[in-house]
């Protein structure tokens, strides 16, 4: 029996054999998109594409395309459970500037001003269907962003705070949230509190999804702008300006980057013969190479002080990544850190 | 309570109010700019979402800010698919039709779940879309389309909601006809003709006595009074609409006035079509 010559198309063999096909793509020295091993895809971003958020951008990262929209609420004291008036002025003077990273005493996270959710059953891919509860992989993703934007400080609690001056309103009539740099008389304190609603959403999916959404939890931010508020003794609410509006302090620009580890060997074989064979690291995994790789590694750098600071760093799922390329994937960050501040411009 | 998502803080939470009388008072209806019989701009595109069969996406210029954008819509097809072993058997293709707003397509926040008025919508595309599909093509199977209204077509300006919400919708579902027919000529789905939405409005815009006028695609900010409106989508030509959506307080002796009304839907749904065409003219190219 004579075996009978295959001759198929790419894409074709691509969805019949996948981790063949790339592997072959591999040893000749390309990926089975043509780039090349340690080669993101262009990211592009867009900022306020939305009218009715406070603050948006659309990310484009090759066919991964995500659009996030900051829009702000407000959260009056009397509503928070176990609300703790801020103390005398050393005490928010700390929370202002120095604490940790800027998170000020904590508020960020005690009264949970952040509400960051990714929503990717829009159609977005064939396996993300609405009507159902969010997949595994969005609640994944919407808790890593969560976690990390607590742990980076990206945002500051001062810039969150409503404040109620009372001796302030004599002297200037719309005196609002500016001049937090004057002397706190004793009877101001903290109405409310804004909470961000960032939501994301993806309207095309093609892998790598945490690096394009932090791109736009980042760009997002960087464009909020929150109006000037006040408050209104007379009605005990607070009330908005519709001329005035603050932009957001934004505190550095951190950048993940992601890549993800292929094994000569497939998945199944792998977990016996650990450590054999050769691997490629492809930066910026596409769809078919994410359902390819089992291990992952995800590095959050900044570097806007000069120097760079790991701000987070993720692995999961395999032995393949040790000491030694994790430091080299630091440089690699550094490099995409450089295109994506770029790209914010 | 929703586990599976990142719910904030436990009190609620009060969306900003504004004091600003002054840029109030500025802001009036600030009339309509186009002829009775013209249409927005429309900007429609193919192909947005590589990974679905097909994909598009559409966006139509707002009455504010000139150049600026009001409605937007992102729609995916999915399929057509073998239906799933447990369902019946169909021998015609399954359409399911999903239509969700963004939560920041509004001025009020929406949440992630679908409500009835988004249902409601789905219903009506559905209904439109299945005139003109050729369904016993592609029996036993599925297709799923999935619409994200990305921004609605709301005036950020205006303080007045005057019961808006409803004429957004129809406005709402006219794009979202016309960006599904995009999507579904993408992905290859073998259709009897191009479906497209399009909306007329019976306003006045005078006082309470003024005579009424009959416009194509209305802004509910434009005008001072929306008496009634009519979404109609529309296979041109094959002269049949396949969706007929009514909504308002006319006398019912006026017979006239209903026909002149579906006449100019039919009239805007041409005009979204001519778009449509071209688009996918475009897309062969």
């Amino acid at each position: 029996m004579t075996t009978p010559t295959i001759d198929l198309p790419g894409p074709i063999f691509a969805k019949l054999a996948p981790h063949p096909y790339q592997l072959r793509a591999l040893s000749r020295g390309a990926r089975t998109n043509g780039r090349a091993t340690q080669e993101p895809r262009a990211l592009s971003i867009n900022a306020s594409p939305l009218s009715h958020a406070h603050g948006s951008a659309l990310v484009r990262l090759g066919d991964t395309t995500v659009l996030c929209g900051v829009r702000g609420e407000l959260l009056p004291v009397e509503q928070i459970p176990q609300f703790r008036p801020l103390g005398g002025e050393e005490e928010y003077l700390e929370g202002e500037y120095g604490g940790a990273g800027g998170i000020g005493r904590g508020e960020l996270r005690d009264y949970d001003l952040l509400v960051p959710n990714i929503e990717l059953a829009t159609g977005s891919a064939p396996q993300f269907l609405p009507g159902v509860p969010p997949t595994a992989l969005a609640q994944t993703l919407s808790t890593r962003v969560y976690s990390l934007l607590h742990a980076a400080g990206l945002v500051k609690a001062g810039d969150l705070r409503v404040w109620y001056r009372p001796g302030e309103g004599k002297k200037q009539e719309d005196g609002g949230m500016e001049g937090v740099e004057q002397e706190v008389a004793e009877e101001d304190r903290v109405v409310a509190y804004w909470v961000l609603y960032i939501d994301l959403l993806f309207l095309s999916y093609d892998g790598n999804p945490f690096d394009a959404a932090w791109a736009a939890v980042v760009a997002a931010l960087r464009d909020t702008k929150l109006p000037v508020t006040r408050w209104d003794p007379d009605r005990e609410m607070v009330v908005c300006s519709r001329a005035e509006e603050r932009k957001l302090n934004i505190k550095g620009l951190p950048v993940a980057c992601s890549a993800a580890v292929f094994m000569e060997k497939e998945q199944s074989e792998a977990v016996t013969v650990a450590g054999d064979g050769r691997n490629w690291i492809l930066l910026d995994p596409d769809r078919l190479e994410e359902t390819l790789c089992k291990e992952m590694i995800t590095i959050v750098v900044d570097c806007s002080d000069g120097e760079t600071r790991i701000k987070s760093l993720e692995k999961q799922g395999g032995t393949v990544l040790g000491r030694e390329l994790i430091r080299g994937f630091v440089g690699v960050a550094e490099e995409r850190w450089a295109e994506v501040q770029m790209a914010m411009k | 309570m929703d586990r599976r998502r990142i719910n904030g803080p436990a009190g609620a939470t009060q969306p900003p109010v504004f004091d600003d009388v002054v840029s109030q008072g500025a802001k009036t209806v600030s009339g309509r700019s186009r002829m009775p019989d013209a249409s927005r701009k429309m900007y429609l595109k193919t192909g947005v979402t590589p990974s679905a069969s097909g994909s598009a996406y559409l966006e139509m210029e707002t009455s504010a800010k000139p150049g600026a954008s009001g409605l937007k819509l992102s729609c995916s097809v999915h399929g057509p698919r073998a239906l799933p072993r447990s369902a019946p058997f169909s021998p015609h293709i399954v359409l399911s039709t999903h239509i969700k707003y963004a939560p920041f397509a509004t001025k009020q926040r929406r949440g992630y779940l679908r409500d009835p008025s988004e249902r409601d919508l789905g219903i009506h595309l559905e209904a439109a879309l299945r005139g003109a599909i050729i369904a016993d093509r592609w029996p036993k199977s599925g297709v799923d389309i999935i619409i994200s209204i990305v921004e609605g077509d709301q005036d950020r300006e205006t303080s007045k909601s005057q019961g808006e919400e409803a004429w957004d919708m129809m406005n709402a579902l006219a794009g979202c006809i016309t960006v599904a027919a995009a999507a579904l000529a993408d992905a290859g789905i073998d259709c009897v003709d191009t479906v497209a939405g399009g909306v007329a409005a019976l306003v006045q815009d005078g006082g309470a006595d003024s005579t009424p006028t009959i416009v194509v695609d209305p802004i509910p900010s434009d005008h001072a009074k929306i008496l009634a409106a009519c979404c109609i989508a529309y296979l041109p030509t094959r002269d049949e609409v396949t969706n007929l959506w009514f909504r308002g307080d006319l006398p019912a002796s006026d017979m006239d006035l209903y026909t002149h009304l579906v006449e100019k839907g039919i009239l805007a749904s041409r005009n979204a079509n001519c778009v449509l065409t071209n688009c996918l003219m475009e897309t062969i190219e």
